[in-house]
């Protein structure tokens, strides 16, 4: 009679619970299989990752054919004075019910108008800056803004004598009070100053960020929200919007509501 | 392709973008050579003047025992649909100043309201991310409970505004905090195009506020919690036909010029601003003067001839009127006598553009009229 196949051998094995162990002893294991290893189940890929991941990069490659079209159209385009002078010209040809009637320039004042041409001379300056102007003339907001080099920038107002730009404050000066609205440094000119630190000063009534001690002004997860509740408006910067879905009679809404 | 190949990809384009949109900011600092206001000083343009008792609220409709959010003009006959937190959509006779309908709404937490083109149904969203149609015809209950004649479902977030595409009854678009646009078919209730949404190029945050085109009913302006306006056409919903930066927070109000060719915006940063759809150019920044707190910008609106822009603040009941050439405010609503006594949450002009109703937090609509005398030249 022949030894029983591996099966048999394997059965005995199945017993030993896949082990991978013990077969020597049975009288009816061929000694020449290698025992029974168990594998670790296969790698699978990560496809919803990858796809994920090769549809940003779709999308961030989509996003540089639009902008190189841009610059390709914007080397095209007439300058913003033309621009200017269409919305000009489109305003002057239409009346308007709201717009009441024009007033006679005050005689007093013609010797000024004639004097304050466009405002970009010293004397157009000084004109321009008397308080004394006041029949159709206003101070401009600034004599000129061309040597301005920072980005965003403008001219300082009240301030015609200088050329020299008001480019945004590099740090926040300190945050003296908070504003529960937000929960942060609201009276920051600039959020991106806000520190943690002025949070803790503040105290919202409803449910916030305070209990989470890892929380910033700028960085903030503790919105809470179920499947059934709605998405609030404007949820931002450290403010929760507290869904109570039991309670119909609360505004789900903390924020713009 | 492996991950790790993919994320080097996404790297290097990530920077490839910010340099390409770095030398279109550039390029386009170059091209703005003068602003409206120079232009229009350099021009010599006579300021605009109020009397004290040129622009006066000549109507106080009071019904609403809530928030007003939302209210638009019907395009004749001078009768306005309004939205309050009570959860309510009145319509109101602007001259009589009586309310026709009164519906009680489904959801309370409405955000915007519409009327048809017709006149004869009117249209609200919200929280419930739907925007649900209602025919003025229809007969209410005691209650005021009018039956939803259609409901747009499909946005996967709150809808934050809603209009009519102008001529059109059977088309509406919306916009969401599910950071796309739809346009709708009324009749079907089904989807026609969506603008953005995920994978798509389109805005990156809630959007919160869209206004069509009324000489060219294909175009419409949205406006986001991106920081920016997206011109899109509505027959080519794959991407927006320009993005227009330069506000530094949300921006929650868009409304076009009346030459269709420009369009204003409103925002969280203070300022409003002006710019041209065919050249992408930032026309005009209007920014009120003071040290203070930059003050939210919660709704627009142009008078017929755009010489006037009219804002809302999110701050007591301030109401500029900025005469647009010179870029000055020339009038505080806020200031006025009857003025509201609460934050001006939504604004609009009438079809005729002889006078503008605002919509507040303290449960009132008023309408603003020209109260001075007109020389005739």
């Amino acid at each position: 009679m022949s030894a029983p196949s591996g099966g048999g051998g394997g059965g005995g094995g199945a017993g030993h619970g896949g082990a991978g162990g013990e077969v020597g002893s049975s009288p009816f294991a061929p000694s020449s299989l290698p025992p029974p290893r168990p594998k670790s189940p296969p790698e699978y890929p990560d496809l919803y990752g990858k796809r994920r991941e090769a549809a940003r990069v779709q999308m961030l490659e989509r996003e540089i054919g639009f902008l190189e079209g841009e610059i390709k159209f914007v080397e095209g385009v007439q300058p913003a004075s033309r621009c200017c002078k269409e919305v000009s010209d489109f305003v002057v040809a239409n009346s308007d019910p709201m717009i009441p009637a024009q007033r006679k320039s005050r005689r007093s004042c013609r010797f000024w108008k004639w004097l304050c041409g466009p405002c970009f001379s010293m004397v157009s300056f000084c004109c321009c800056c008397q308080s004394k102007c006041s029949c159709h003339l206003k101070k401009p907001k600034c004599c000129s803004c061309t040597s301005c080099s920072c980005i965003g920038s403008k001219c300082c107002d009240g301030s015609c004598s200088s050329s020299i730009c008001c480019c945004p404050r590099p740090s926040c000066p300190g945050c003296p009070s908070c504003s529960c609205f937000r929960g942060c440094c609201c009276s920051c000119p600039d959020l991106s100053c806000c520190i943690p630190k002025c949070f803790r000063s503040c105290s919202c009534a409803r449910p916030s960020c305070l209990s989470k001690k890892k929380s910033s002004c700028c960085n903030c997860n503790c919105k809470i929200r179920w499947s059934s509740c709605f998405r609030c408006p404007k949820v931002r910067l450290c403010s929760c919007c507290f869904c109570n879905c039991k309670n119909l009679c609360s505004n789900p809404c903390c924020l713009a509501f | 392709m492996s991950v790790s190949d993919l994320k080097e990809r996404h790297a290097v384009a990530t920077e490839t973008v910010n340099n390409l949109r770095d030398r279109l900011r550039q390029r386009r600092l170059q091209l703005l050579d003068t602003d409206v206001a120079r232009y229009s000083a350099a021009q010599g343009r006579t300021p605009v003047s109020f009397g004290a008792t040129d622009l006066v609220c000549c109507r106080t409709l009071q019904g609403h025992t809530g928030k007003v959010y939302s209210l638009d003009w019907t395009s004749e006959r001078n009768r306005i649909v309004s939205a309050s937190q009570d959860g309510r959509l009145i319509v109101w006779n602007a001259l009589t100043s009586q309310k026709t309908h009164a519906i009680k709404l489904p959801c309370a937490w409405v955000m915007t309201c519409a009327f048809s083109p017709n006149g004869q149904s009117v249209a609200c969203g919200g929280l419930d991310s739907v925007c649900s149609i209602f025919s003025l015809s229809s007969t209410a209950d005691k209650d005021g409970t009018v039956p939803v004649s259609r409901m747009l479902s499909g946005h996967k977030g709150y809808v934050s505004c809603c209009q009519y595409v102008p001529n059109e009854d059977a088309h509406l678009i919306t916009s969401s905090g599910d950071q796309t646009c739809i346009l709708w078919d009324v009749t079907t209730g089904l989807k026609t195009s969506v603008f953005g949404g995920e994978f798509q190029s389109g805005h990156t945050a809630d959007v919160l506020s869209v206004s069509i085109s009324g000489s060219n009913p294909n175009s419409f302006i949205s406006g986001s919690c991106d920081s920016t306006a997206r011109l899109w056409d509505s027959r080519a919903a794959s991407r927006a036909v320009r993005t227009f930066h330069g506000h530094e927070g949300d921006v929650n109000t868009v409304k076009f010029f009346p030459d269709g060719n420009r369009f204003g915006t409103g925002s969280d940063d203070g300022t409003c601003r002006l710019y041209d759809i065919r050249t992408g150019h930032q026309l005009q920044v209007y920014q009120p003067h003071g040290d203070g707190e930059n003050v939210p910008v919660t709704s627009i609106a142009f008078s017929v001839s755009g010489r006037l822009l009219f804002a809302g603040y999110a701050s007591n009941n301030t109401c500029y009127v900025w005469d647009t050439l010179l870029g000055e405010v020339v009038l505080d609503l806020g200031l006025q006598q009857d003025s509201h006594k609460n934050r001006i949450s939504c604004l609009g002009l009438s079809a005729d553009g002889s006078a503008l109703c605002t919509g507040s937090w303290d449960s009132n609509l008023k309408i603003w009229a020209f109260g001075g005398h007109r020389r005739v030249i």
